[in-house]
């Protein structure tokens, strides 16, 4: 029986595929010994598959939903118990029950997803008819609600992280003459790694300038994205008035209450570029991973300010430089610089990896990020890379969505 | 991560070893601010064993810098290994976290 898709049924899914499982193994595991049966498992069910995201002496995997039991389970509200599989016509004929592992009894509780709906149920398993007492059902109700809450919690960090991505920057700037890529590799759902990129006139009346923003703050996961949404919104608005080193100023004298408070810090590197001339002021606050790279070689966008957040007032103004139209502005977060041992003689030794001049903007960022994912990066990764060119094209600009686990 | 700690009376010296992250910075970050609150608020945290450092490291000896001066003490590192400097030098926190070469070295004037 193929059921109608359904918003339960594209949860599930959209669950099944959000990455690894491990932490609903716990709650399997422990159904399994309590129950004293062979097989335990968590299984979704989706629009024409069942999807084992957790078990006990079953495989993991995928399954045509109409060989499942659990799709019948999901329909109801109530633990779905069967004495004897092969005495049930609804069941008697499904590949498990004729052939390997030839189960017998099955006893299910349908678990709700975030929708309200029925997205899939916790069940045992045993390969000899039994029945369970009212106890024994109260707490497999039990364990399935535990399920629940497991599910609620990890379909909130991943809203939270797709909140998130959806805040970075996804189409080309409005202003001719650059192009700019950005990508972030969060190390969970969520983090406190963030680029940014937008349009503003400069404060001088001289004209249109690209502003490009690469923030850390401390820690990782929801919380230190939730102060990463705060600095990005803070530092957007005062940018609109006044040049990069007022900007930051006020941004830290801004938000200097929620960052304490939360015994937070944020670096930031700020760069605002004139792409007809190439002129770049900056700002660094205590980031100190931007490099201007060509073929003649690199060198660093530095200052010696501390990060915002700190126990002493600090200023900030910004320092100028060229960006030639043969180079490329490339930030990156600490993750990356991790992987490279914290030591610009690395970053010298790896390069060559970004310097050939074919290269696209959103080229590099996947090279770095790549890089640094595949020299198993445990921290956010971030990186941006900003060049000048002829025309702005409408594949100028690119922002790659990336899954929260790798 | 565990830690050594050892009171000496007119200071305490703290000594994590190994990773000093995301894992390993709450507990010392608790220790520290219990101390502070004992009124131990001379500390001296010794990093000659931590090999690495990432910012929730330097977010708890910040943070426990900031709750010692707030009780008339200090915090002060002590060995930092070459990790250690490069971030502490990268994040320019070594302005308010100046590194000292031994432990001798950061009680000087205690």
């Amino acid at each position: 029986m193929v059921m109608p898709p359904s918003t339960g049924r594209q949860e599930a899914e959209a669950v099944a595929h959000s990455g690894p499982a491990e932490r609903y193994d716990r709650v399997v595991r422990l159904a399994q010994a309590i129950f004293g049966a062979p097989i335990a498992a968590l299984n979704l069910i989706g629009n024409d598959s069942q999807f084992t995201v957790a078990s006990v002496g079953f495989p993991k995997g995928e399954m045509p939903a109409e060989d499942s039991v659990c799709q019948i389970t999901v329909q109801q509200d109530q633990v779905l118990e069967v004495r004897d599989l092969r005495d049930d016509e609804r069941f008697a004929a499904i590949p498990a029950v004729t052939g390997p592992p030839r189960v017998r009894f099955y006893a299910g509780v349908p678990v709700r997803g975030q929708s309200g709906q029925n997205i899939g149920a916790l069940c045992i398993l045993d390969l000899a008819p039994r029945t369970l007492g009212r106890q024994q059902r109260e707490m497999l109700a039990d364990l399935g609600a535990l399920l629940e809450h497991e599910l609620a919690v990890q379909e909130e960090m991943d809203l939270a992280g797709q909140v998130q991505q959806l805040m970075l920057p996804t189409s080309a700037p409005d202003i001719a003459g650059v192009e700019v890529a950005g990508r972030v590799q969060p190390a969970r759902e969520a983090g406190g790694d963030y680029f940014d990129w937008f349009v503003v006139n400069d404060p001088d009346g001289a004209g249109k300038r690209l502003q490009v923003v690469l923030g850390d703050v401390m820690g990782k996961g929801l919380a230190a994205s939730l102060i990463a949404s705060e600095v990005r919104a803070v530092l957007r608005g005062h940018s609109r008035y006044t040049d990069v080193g007022d900007a930051v100023a006020r941004t830290s004298t801004t938000t200097r209450h929620d960052l304490e408070a939360n015994n937070r810090f944020s670096t930031l590197w700020v760069g605002r570029l004139d792409p007809i001339t190439g002129a770049l002021d900056y700002v660094d606050a205590g980031h100190g991973l931007a490099i201007i790279a060509s073929q003649r070689g690199y060198r660093r966008l530095y200052q010696e300010y501390m990060p915002l957040g700190m126990p002493i007032e600090d200023t900030w103004n910004r320092a100028s430089d060229v960006l030639a139209e043969d180079e490329v502005l490339v930030v990156v977060s600490d993750g990356v610089f991790d992987v490279l041992d914290d030591s610009f003689e690395e970053v010298e030794a790896r390069l060559h990896a970004i310097q050939d001049p074919g290269l696209s903007c959103r080229e590099i960022v996947d090279r770095i990020v790549a890089f640094a994912v595949s020299h198993a990066a445990t921290d956010d990764v971030t990186a941006l890379a900003v060049r000048r060119v002829a025309r702005a094209g409408p594949d100028a600009t690119s922002q790659e969505p990336a899954p929260a686990t790798t | 991560m565990d830690f050594e700690e050892v009171d000496k009376g007119t200071h305490v010296v703290l000594a994590p070893e190994g990773k000093f992250n995301l894992v390993a910075a709450p507990p010392l970050k608790a220790r520290i601010d219990d101390l502070v609150a004992a009124g131990k608020a001379r500390l001296v945290v010794d990093l000659h064993e931590v090999d690495f450092i990432d910012s929730s490291g330097l977010g708890a000896l910040i943070g426990g810098l900031k709750a010692a001066r707030q009780q008339g003490g200090d915090l002060r590192i002590a060995a930092p290994g070459d990790q250690v400097r490069a971030v502490l030098k990268l994040t320019n926190l070594d302005r308010i976290l100046a590194p000292y070469a031994t432990v001798e070295e950061a009680l000087h004037d205690w």
